[in-house]
């Protein structure tokens, strides 16, 4: 579903990504795993098309297609969503108002239908109430006086919303408590978990990944993969740490 | 013969209640040599024939004379500036005996002694003082327009530093002198920049070569010592090539009835890398309680940042004078040059300041930092005047400005003219202000662990200026400290 | 009009576009009045008409206790200046809720005198431009405290954003302050569209376009927030979009 090969990416010149090579076939979940400084974030960011992260060699292709070509409208409309790990404030525009306008631009792009407001809200208010929001917060604007947790619980809101093909849920778990981060797992199961549909989980920690139990866990370091193996390969790490792998 | 002596008694009790109230208030009595009173052609002659100067320069004086002559005062500031008869002063005098001098042992007591008046900061008094591994800091003293000291030249030469009065500038280095004066401010910029141009009477002329960082920091005192002298003060920094230097301008001055213009010029053009610091602590005497007397101080001054990675920086603590009338600014023509302006500015009784300054973005990258405090105490007006202009074909431009007002009492007046001008989408301007009292529970807090009034409020104010103070060398910073709360006192309570 | 003819020199008109105004100067109307006793409350929405040049100049005086909201919309093609001098009293309120959006060759302003006389008085001027092409979007705004009107409070928040090269902004927010306990702030900005906003937007599959509309919307419509008649707000919600469509365009 997604490949990426011999991925080379700097930001301001400087080289971060430097000959990433990782494949996520549909059905499957994997995790990634780093240090700081590794290029996880980055890695999200690049497979986003966020600009100022520039690919310098490489391909990745998502479902076939250059994902690189495209543009980050594209992306999201090809069905890929990206997890801030910082989501982004926009004072003055409520949380529905942009869930609704950007998934229906999706939908415009695919050649489906728009939701009527009454077909939206109720599938808001259904994701909602799943990832125990209170509804009422999506009426505020965009991540505007939430708290962490908050921020990443609504981007969960918004990928139940969009129901992307594929989602990179970057740090998803930080800031969140020991019931959020059942709630996010679950919902991550839930919503991404599907013969048709795949997820890449960025994460420092285990803890996430023992309620959304990836398939394969990586270890970036230094820009590559150093690393790959099953969901026991993240417990160690948490045991060992990462001093011994890169 | 007994009323003879009750009258001297009565003057002299008079003169040193005058002196208490004006901490640094004195006078010296070096003679003082007169140009003819009154402004004209001649008198521009005459200065420029004194001081012994190049025909180009007698050329660039009456050009500019005969610009000023049809331009107006400036009128566009919050101040109400008494009209000034530029007929009825003295555009020039010296003191007659210029001693030349080996050391500063032998330099004329009464000037030691006026040194000391001054307040000279510790680390200089102690390098006066000959304390061996004192810090060192050149002093170029300006005294009644001339220089006459001029200490450290041997060790800046051997870095190559040019530190001189400009008038042996002219004489010694005519080709960097001609190639910058009127570089930065223009002679028609503005009326008092313009008169100076006219009739300048001395400054200072730095030159910083190439790759040299100037191996102490540079100190100007400056005196308005004679009798009606208008003082025309013409300062010139040039930075080369990656170099750096910290300067520093202070003055206090006698005690005068009569109101005294002070309209200097300072230029700085910095090239490629080059760093300045310019520190200004300025204490002119501020009038009476009832804001007679008092020096006029309309100064322009002004860096062009003209290399890539070019920074200016201006850090002020004005005090004195009855009206100030000065905009320290940064053209920024340099890629990724930076241009920063740190302000406090205090008034108190009848005192008037509109001051601030200009960041004019000219290059891509190039950011501007404004701090701003003002302090009004008194029946005094103060003002934050500033403009922060973003030309179009300046990329990616940052500044950020803060300016806040403290006001002391109810019969003061504090105000904030700040000008934003922006024609280049991807600047990021932003601008914030605040106005405040002191507060009753600060006051309270601080008289509680037993500072009285006068103490509590001197620190409270010297919290709201840390910001600012903190730009200060340190020993500035200490006098900057003092000088705050001297000039507040009896202003509350 | 009968008032003399302006110049730049004057601090109101620095930014005018004086060719334009002379355009209309001689039909001009004198400044209108509006004034509120004591006690009154008034919600006052100003949206442009659509002519090329519109100028509205306005004397508001405020009674003791009185209360004014003012939501004003300029979209002025060519020239729209809204000019306002208000006077205040003990307790008086007064806000001002204005956006210049401007694309083209438009020169728009919204000027203001705030003067607080009297103790007590609130006063929240919050100004929002949107400039595209080559248009300028003025605000010069003044809140002026006179001696012993202590415990005022002023506010003024102006943000500009410029959507091209080409476009200018500018402003001028002044405070005069005559009395000392008084709480005094502003806060100004210009900038373009923050592009991690616009990131997220797109990572969500808005098409560009769609991405800076909506953020802009977001930029302006909060300052319809407060305007209690439905119909009135709704018609400055479609102003404002259909002016911000047009500027982005």
């Amino acid at each position: 579903m997604l490949q990426i090969t011999n991925l080379h990416a700097t930001v301001a010149d400087k080289p971060i990504l430097n000959g990433l090579t990782l494949t996520v076939p549909a059905g499957e979940v994997h995790a990634i795993m780093g240090p700081n400084g590794a290029g996880k974030s980055t890695l999200a960011y690049v497979l986003g098309g966020r600009p100022g992260y520039e690919v310098t060699d490489g391909s990745a292709t998502f479902m076939g297609e250059d994902l690189l070509a495209q543009e980050p409208h594209e992306r999201a409309a090809a069905g890929l969503f990206l997890g801030f790990q910082y989501p982004v404030e926009i004072p003055g525009v409520s949380s529905m108002q942009f869930i609704r306008e950007s998934l229906n631009a999706q939908r415009r792009a695919r050649g489906e239908a728009e939701l009527s407001g009454a077909e939206f809200i109720r599938l808001a208010r259904a994701e909602a109430t799943e990832l125990g929001m209170d509804v009422e917060m999506l009426k505020r604007p965009v991540n505007v006086g939430f708290s962490g947790g908050e921020k990443k619980r609504a981007e969960m809101v918004q990928m139940g919303i969009m129901r992307p093909r594929f989602a990179v849920l970057d740090e998803t778990d930080s800031g969140l408590d020991i019931d959020a981060l059942r709630i996010v797992g679950a919902g991550i199961n839930r919503i991404m978990r599907a013969p048709d549909r795949g997820a890449l989980l960025i994460t420092h920690y285990q803890r996430l990944l023992e309620v959304a139990r990836p398939d394969k866990v990586h270890v970036l370091a230094e820009g590559r993969i150093v690393r790959s193996g099953g969901p026991e390969l993240a417990v160690e790490l948490e045991r060992e740490g990462y001093t011994e792998l890169a | 013969m007994n009323q003879e002596i009750a009258l001297k008694n009565r003057e002299a009790h008079e003169a040193a209640e005058k002196l208490a109230t004006y901490e640094w208030g004195f006078t010296s009595d070096i003679e003082s040599e007169f140009a003819p009173k009154g402004l004209s052609e001649d008198t521009v002659r005459f200065i420029s024939a004194k001081k012994g100067e190049p025909e180009w320069l007698l050329q660039w004086r009456l050009k500019g004379y005969r610009a000023w002559l049809e331009m107006e005062e400036v009128d566009w500031a919050k101040l109400h500036i008494p009209a000034i008869d530029y007929q009825d002063s003295y555009y020039y005098a010296e003191p007659k005996k210029r001693p030349t001098l080996a050391s500063l042992d032998e330099l004329d007591p009464e000037i030691r002694r006026t040194y000391e008046k001054l307040g000279i900061p510790i680390e200089e008094q102690k390098v006066l003082a000959g304390v061996e591994g004192a810090r060192k800091v050149a002093v170029d003293a300006v005294f009644d327009s001339v220089s006459v000291a001029t200490t450290f030249r041997e060790e800046l030469e051997r870095a190559g530093v040019i530190f001189r009065s400009i008038s042996e500038a002219v004489k010694e280095y005519p080709d960097l002198v001609r190639k910058y004066l009127g570089s930065v401010v223009p002679q028609r910029d503005n009326f008092f920049a313009c008169l100076n141009s006219a009739v300048f009477s001395d400054g200072t002329f730095v030159y910083i070569p190439e790759g040299v960082r100037c191996p102490m920091e540079l100190s100007t005192y400056f005196r308005i010592n004679a009798e009606n002298t208008g003082q025309f003060e013409r300062t010139l920094i040039v930075a080369d090539k990656g170099s750096y230097v910290s300067y520093l301008e202070g003055c206090t001055a006698p005690m005068r009835d009569e109101n005294q213009l002070h309209a200097a010029v300072v230029e700085i053009f910095a090239h490629e890398d080059a760093e300045v610091k310019y520190s200004t602590v300025q204490n002119w005497y501020p009038g009476d309680a009832e804001g007679r007397g008092g020096i006029y101080n309309f100064v322009t001054k002004r860096a062009m940042c003209s290399g890539a990675r070019s920074k200016v920086s201006w850090t002020q603590v004005e005090t004195g004078s009855a009206i100030t009338w000065k905009y320290p600014s940064c053209i920024l023509k340099g890629e990724g040059s930076v241009g920063e302006f740190y302000s406090v500015a205090l008034t108190n009784n009848r005192q008037q300041a509109d001051t601030g300054t200009k960041m004019v973005h000219i290059g891509a990258n190039t950011r501007s930092t404004i701090v701003s405090k003002g302090i009004s105490a008194g029946r005094s007006d103060n003002t934050y005047r500033g403009l922060v202009k973003v030309l179009p074909g300046a990329e990616n431009v940052r500044n950020f400005t803060q300016c806040d007002s403290l006001l002391l009492g109810d019969q003061c007046g504090s105000h904030t003219v700040p000008y934003i001008e922006v024609k280049n989408p991807t600047a990021t301007i932003e601008h914030e202000a605040t106005t405040s009292k002191i507060s009753e529970d600060q006051l309270f807090y601080a008289m509680a662990r037993g500072l009285d009034q006068e103490a509590a409020v001197a620190l409270i104010v010297n919290g709201f200026a840390r910001e600012v103070l903190k730009q200060l060398p340190m020993e500035f910073a200490v006098e900057a400290q003092k000088l705050l709360g001297i000039s507040l006192e009896g202003s509350v309570g | 009009m009968t008032a003399p003819f302006p110049t730049r020199k004057a601090e109101a008109w620095r930014y005018a576009d004086l060719d334009a105004l002379k355009s209309v100067w001689d039909e001009l109307p004198g400044a209108e009045t509006i004034t509120l006793a004591k006690g009154e409350a008034r919600q006052q929405v100003w949206i442009g008409d659509g002519s090329p040049v519109g100028v509205r100049t306005v004397q508001v005086e405020l009674a003791a206790g009185a209360s004014i909201d003012i939501f004003a919309l300029n979209t002025a093609p060519q020239y729209g200046r809204v000019e306002l001098d208000v006077a205040m009293h003990e307790g008086a309120h007064f806000a001002l809720h204005a956006a210049n959006i401007g694309g083209g060759k438009a020169t728009q302003e919204i000027v203001t005198a705030v003067r607080h006389l009297e103790p007590n008085g609130t006063s929240r001027q919050t100004v929002r431009s949107v400039l595209a092409g080559t248009a300028t979007g003025s605000y010069l705004g003044k809140v002026a405290v006179a001696r012993h009107a202590q415990k005022t409070d002023g506010e003024q928040s102006v943000k500009a954003m410029l959507l091209d090269r080409g476009a200018t902004a500018n402003c001028k927010p002044e405070l005069e302050i005559y009395a000392d306990d008084v709480k005094c702030a502003h806060g100004a900005s210009v900038g373009e569209l923050d592009p991690d906003q616009l990131f997220y937007a797109l990572s969500r599959g808005l098409d560009p376009a769609s991405a800076k509309a909506l953020l802009l919307e977001g930029f302006v419509l909060q300052l319809w927030d407060e305007v209690a008649d439905e119909a009135q707000r709704e018609a400055l919600i479609e102003a404002s979009r259909a002016a911000l469509r047009s500027v982005v365009a």
